[in-house]
């Protein structure tokens, strides 16, 4: 068991190294670079002085020469400093992956409550209510998380148009407004992938209904309620809840446009902004940040997931 | 976006237990949703190749009549600046389906010359381009998208060539799933230790057990793609104008959405029906040709 | 096949009721729209104490007539049951499902045939011992767990105090059979139903399992009702046999005049079915 963890962390190295090179090449490699984005809106800029520019910055220097000195600096901690605001890298990030990572895990919750709520009375109940849930869903998934939010938006324009649902709150303001403020844009993240988890939620409670062991459970003379949470759920719950993990990476993406709906400053609009300003450091470490969290998620998944295959099948 | 292919496919609470058979019933139900879906993807097809001739007006025709709704001459309304919105519509599928297809054809290519490779040699060359796939994978496509978008430029070739680097690893795994294990089936070491040729032995083992997942997970792609290109339109990272398309319009169209909620749904429902269509081939296929999921 | 009309145990005057009388049970699956006969209307009793065999291959309706006196329809499937089933003088057909509920594991009792399966993967194995016993008896929670101890002891697993904190996946199958056991005995129920208990075994464990089977018996005076398709398990185990085919008791009556002279071709070809290690070969 701690031989899978370890080495599902051993395999994590290299993948990061690799992302990290990737980050860092994809925006080296990318035409123009900082010191030119500059020079188009500040007057005075000649070339001497953006070669200066580029100088101070480190720019000038051979690429695998600045790759290193990031790299390095990223492991212990530091990023980098802004260009645009000369802040420390982490700083900035560190404020924004707080609103994201926030927006991301109500939605979680979200899509989990409502997922594993009609995908276990689709189940149970069958008929018309198992039709009408599976349905919704399929046409749920289909359905982008922007163009809900927008749908959202229109209809909350049209009909409840005192309600002002493009003022984020900070959550050391006021921490009922700022949920507040998240739950619409939660929302929209959170039905496509309710949806997923709703089917999978349903598939899995049926699988688990004609186990042995359930039939067991009702020949104890159990009570319902213990056979429904004990035995079905609680084995049932196992492949939605590294469904969820699965998905996150998912969440994180799509926060990207729901944050640039809703005006929410999260990490999706410091990514927009940083690439439109060629702010090489914050986009680098944007995308590390991401790239480690999903990375990160994903091998929780997979022990998780082990966990759950040592204890079914027999060794 | 949420993974489609996740919806059909759930991931097993308990492997089956020794002696009880898996139940899965081929066919039934998934030929009328390959159907539905084939319908769907010929109507979406035709509409947007017949384009120009069949859009009542010129997509960039304005008019005096701004904001105004759906009525005999303009029957999905029109935009700010008096478009017809049916017209923006029809022709605005032109390059959102062009990059998509185009895009996941390249990556299907990609993907399946990758695949071929990694599963059939095997050994150093498989752990490489699987590493190599991995750290893709670690990147949610979408942040990559914007990324390289928004800096390359938003032109068509980018869009077309970063969405086919996205999807491609994934693609790659799908093949090379299948010729792992094809690869080890007995009559195909029987075939080979007679001396069939490499390539004979690909063609009629492996690549009919490729078919099937990729059928489906192609179709999979193809509704993720929808949702990138829309996606990075709507952000404003899509094909420049003046071709209109849906992504761009849904965004632009928030701005007097109250005024002309038309405008809104049009682009909105443009964009479910054609991802919809997408997925509904893929369910279909997956139930029809008994494609066993990922893990 | 209709059933031999033979009274099997001699009807005393004053003889008290059988402890689980069933007459003219019938089972029914629907599948696809069409009815399909698993019981036939079928009539045999247990008496309290005793030890009846049920051998038949599988399709003999044995598991079915088994799940039926449980009442434990399985998920899904449409069957439609009739006749009567009486146990300690109460119908149990037509009882409501919440007072069935009382009689599931306090007085009847039932062990399945897969061990692998047949426990929960999330829950230790003491905690499902544990839910029996706080379910049917008024046990505090620490009472209920010097007991399961107690019961997992009783069943011969080693080092009960610790292997009641274990999962499932830790034991083997014969192990885990034994919980089973454990869990199916634990309040003491009136009837235990053993459907095809060794089966799933291997041939050694199969053996321990059935003395268990015999002990447990004894020590606590419950009926046993043995299903099985192989002859050789009933030899030693019960009282009397019934030999099911095709949803008819083809044959009923005391084991050892069952195994010496069979009436019924099929018996005889379940007995003729069982391996026999003699020099000569087949025979008897």
């Amino acid at each position: 068991m701690r031989r899978v963890v370890l080495v599902r962390l051993a395999w994590a190295v290299p993948i990061l190294v690799g992302v990290s090179l990737v980050a860092f090449l994809l925006v080296r490699a990318l035409p123009g670079d900082f010191a030119q984005q500059l020079a188009g809106t500040a007057p005075g800029a000649t070339p001497e002085v953006l070669q200066e520019m580029r100088h101070n910055l480190g720019l000038d220097q051979p690429i695998w020469v600045q790759y290193w000195d990031w790299l390095t600096h990223a492991l212990r901690g530091d990023l980098g400093t802004s260009f645009t605001t000369q802040r420390p890298v982490t700083s900035e990030l560190f404020g924004r992956l707080g609103v994201t990572a926030e927006l991301t895990f109500i939605a979680a919750i979200m899509a989990m409550l409502l997922g594993v709520t009609t995908g276990l009375l689709s189940a149970r109940l069958r008929g018309r209510v198992d039709w009408a849930v599976r349905g919704l869903n399929g046409f749920l998934v289909a359905v982008p998380n922007f163009v809900v939010a927008t749908l959202i938006v229109l209809l909350v324009g049209l009909y409840l148009p005192q309600l002002s649902i493009f003022s984020y709150t900070p959550l050391t303001t006021d921490p009922l407004a700022n949920i507040g403020s998240l739950l619409l844009p939660a929302l929209s993240l959170a039905l496509a992938i309710s949806a997923t988890i709703s089917e999978n939620t349903r598939a899995a409670v049926l699988e688990v209904s004609s186990q042995d062991f359930v039939m067991v459970a009702r020949a104890k003379g159990l009570r319902p309620r213990t056979v429904l949470g004990q035995y079905l759920v609680r084995n049932a719950l196992t492949p939605v809840i590294t469904v969820t993990g699965l998905e996150y990476a998912a969440l994180l993406g799509g926060s990207i446009v729901i944050e640039s709906i809703f005006n929410i400053p999260g990490m999706g609009q410091l990514l927009f902004d940083s690439v439109t300003s060629r702010d090489y450091p914050v986009i680098q470490g944007i995308v590390l940040l991401v790239a480690l969290i999903v990375v990160l998620v994903n091998v929780a998944v997979d022990v998780a997931y082990a966990r759950v295959d040592a204890r079914v099948s027999y060794e | 976006m949420s993974d489609p292919s996740t919806i059909a496919e759930p991931t097993a609470v308990a492997p089956a237990a020794p002696g009880v058979p898996r139940r899965r019933r081929r066919g039934s139900g998934g030929r009328g949703l390959v159907i539905t879906g084939a319908v769907m993807l010929v109507v979406m097809l035709l509409v947007v190749a017949l384009g120009p001739l069949i859009a009542p007006y010129p997509a960039a025709q304005t008019s005096p009549e701004s904001l105004a709704g759906p009525s005999a001459a303009h029957w999905l309304g029109t935009d700010s600046i008096g478009r017809d919105v049916l017209s923006r519509m029809i022709i605005g599928g032109r390059s959102t389906l062009l990059i998509t297809v185009v895009a996941v054809a390249l990556a299907l290519l990609a993907g399946l010359v990758l695949g071929l490779l990694a599963g059939y040699l095997g050994g150093v060359v498989d752990q490489v381009i699987m590493r190599v796939l991995d750290v893709l994978f670690a990147f949610p496509a979408f942040l990559l998208a914007i990324a390289v978008v928004a800096a390359l430029g938003p032109t068509i070739p980018n869009l077309i060539l970063t969405i086919a680097v996205v999807y491609t690893p994934r693609l790659a795994r799908v093949v090379r799933g299948p010729v792992l294990s094809v690869k080890r089936w007995d009559h195909v070491e029987a075939a080979r230790s007679v001396g069939v040729g490499e390539f004979t032995l690909v063609r009629r083992h492996v690549l009919p057990m490729v078919i099937s997942p990729i059928l489906v997970e192609t179709s999979l792609t193809l509704s993720r793609t929808i949702f990138t290109v829309t996606a990075l339109s709507f952000l404003g990272l899509g094909p420049p104008p003046p071709d209109p398309n849906w992504g761009g319009e849904l965004s632009s169209s928030r701005q007097f959405m109250e005024l002309a909620p038309m405008n809104v749904i049009a682009p909105a429902a443009a964009i479910v029906f054609a991802t919809l269509t997408f997925i509904v081939l893929a369910n279909g296929l997956r139930e029809m040709l008994d494609v066993t999921g990922r893990r | 096949m209709a059933q031999v009309d033979v009274p099997d145990v001699p009807e005393m005057a004053g003889a008290p009721a059988p402890l689980l009388q069933v007459r003219g049970l019938t089972a029914e699956f629907t599948s696809r729209g069409q009815q399909v006969p698993a019981v036939n209307g079928i009539d045999f009793e247990v008496r309290a104490g005793e030890s009846v065999g049920f051998v038949g291959e599988s399709g003999s309706g044995k598991s079915v007539t088994a799940r039926c006196v449980m009442r434990l329809e399985p998920e899904g499937s449409s069957i439609s049951v009739g006749g009567s089933v009486r146990f300690d003088g109460r119908e149990l057909l037509t009882l409501s499902e919440p007072a069935m509920r009382d009689v599931r594991g306090k007085r009847i009792a039932m062990v399945f045939q897969d061990p692998m399966t047949s426990l929960n993967p999330v829950l230790t194995v003491g905690a499902q011992v544990d839910d029996m016993l706080r379910r049917h008896t008024s046990l505090s929670r620490a009472a209920a767990r010097r007991r399961t101890v107690e019961l997992l002891d009783l069943v011969g697993i080693h080092e009960p105090g610790r292997r009641a904190d274990d999962y499932p996946h830790q034991f083997s199958g014969g192990m885990r059979q034994r919980v089973l056991i454990a869990i199916a005995v634990s309040c003491e129920p009136d009837l235990l139903i053993a459907d095809e208990p060794t089966t799933a075994l291997d041939v050694t464990v199969q053996a321990q399992i059935l003395r268990l089977l015999v002990r447990l018996r004894e020590e606590l005076g419950m009926a046993l009702m043995l299903i099985t398709h192989d002859f050789g398990v009933i030899a030693g185990m019960v009282d009397r046999v019934y030999v099911m085919y095709h949803g008819d008791i083809v044959e009923s009556g005391p084991v050892q005049d069952i195994l010496t002279s069979p009436r019924d071709a099929y018996t005889r070809s379940l007995i003729d079915a069982v391996p026999r290690l003699t020099a000569t070969g087949r025979g008897r």
